[in-house]
């Protein structure tokens, strides 16, 4: 499956770290509530309209609340925020409670709350404290600083005894031996 | 003439398929050619691909594991240190690091890694001490 048609998305974890530390921003910017005036579904949206939205209103002045009542279809609620990000609830058949509940749930999360696939488990600014491994890190350093024609490097390697040699070698040693032989002759 | 019979020829399929195959071409819209545009051979190909997916999920597995193999290897022998002794090194040590970590200290921390790597130095390809 190519990554760009599974439904489950994947990404590395999210650390909205900053907001909080001084002072906490909420991040929601409007809510869109959408509901029928008259199918049974919508009971608790319009009762939570009715009764607890105006408070709702006040307690958050930084947010935005839009009412679109739209016939013949089930109620939904649409939180969008600072990021530009979008969580679509669907509203049918909760209850009043639930849905005092879901729209507070929305002023202080972030964005898209849909669950995804983590890439990886852990999240770091500092991966590495002893240094990330190079194609350097266990070379010998110096030898990048050589200049070339290098006299020690330059030098034959596995000097073998050549043939010449060897016949030489031999050659002395039956010269040594004549002439040990013909000494021992002589006494 | 009016032919009014015919029209009762008509088979509606029921007012879902539009959603029902979307569902299907999402899933296939990055394939070749008819593969993407017409529903009787996508579904195959999609059945196909989920297919894969599943078995692939195991093999994901077994491939992270030899990636991990590999590079303890090779983070290993640059201090000359096969893998077996590395490996043996770690056992008689008591270390039970796992592939992943040893991964990514090889990458990561390489002074720690060597440090591990040291520890199988003196051993033989069957975990005995060398000489």
């Amino acid at each position: 499956m190519a990554n760009n048609s599974l439904f489950l998305k994947s990404g590395f974890i999210k650390v909205p770290l900053q907001n909080g530390v001084g002072r906490f921003i909420g991040q929601l910017q409007r809510v869109t509530i959408k509901f029928c005036k008259s199918h049974g579904n919508s009971r608790g949206v319009r009762e939570f309209i009715e009764n607890d939205l105006v408070d709702f209103a006040k307690q958050n002045p930084g947010v935005v609340v839009y009412v679109k009542p739209r016939r013949h279809r089930g109620p939904s609620i649409v939180g969008e925020y600072l990021n530009g990000e979008r969580n679509w609830k669907p509203a049918g058949n909760l209850s009043r409670e639930e849905i005092f509940k879901w729209i507070n749930l929305m002023t202080v999360q972030n964005g898209e709350t849909e669950a995804f696939r983590y890439r990886k488990h852990i999240r770091t600014k500092m991966p590495s404290i002893q240094g990330v491994w190079t194609p350097f890190t266990h070379r010998n350093l110096p030898n990048n600083l050589i200049t070339y024609p290098n006299e020690e490097l330059g030098e034959v390697l596995h000097k073998e005894q050549t043939a010449t040699e060897r016949l030489l070698e031999i050659a002395m040693q039956q010269n040594l031996e004549s002439d040990t032989s013909k000494e021992q002759q002589k006494d | 003439m009016v032919f009014t019979t015919f029209v009762n020829f008509i088979r509606s399929r029921g007012p879902d398929e539009f959603w029902r195959k979307r569902k299907i071409f999402k899933l296939a819209a990055h394939m070749y050619g008819r593969r993407r545009n017409c529903y009787s051979i996508a579904i195959r190909a999609v059945h196909k691909s989920l297919q894969h997916a599943t078995l692939g999920r195991k093999f994901k597995k077994i491939h992270m594991r030899d990636l991990w193999t590999r590079r303890i290897t090779a983070g290993a022998e640059q201090h000359g240190v096969s893998f077996i002794q590395f490996n043996e090194g770690l056992h008689k040590n008591k270390i039970q690091l796992n592939r992943k970590v040893l991964a990514d200290l090889a990458v990561w921390e390489p002074a720690t890694f060597e440090s591990l790597a040291r520890l199988g130095e003196e051993l033989d390809n069957y975990g005995n001490i060398k000489e």
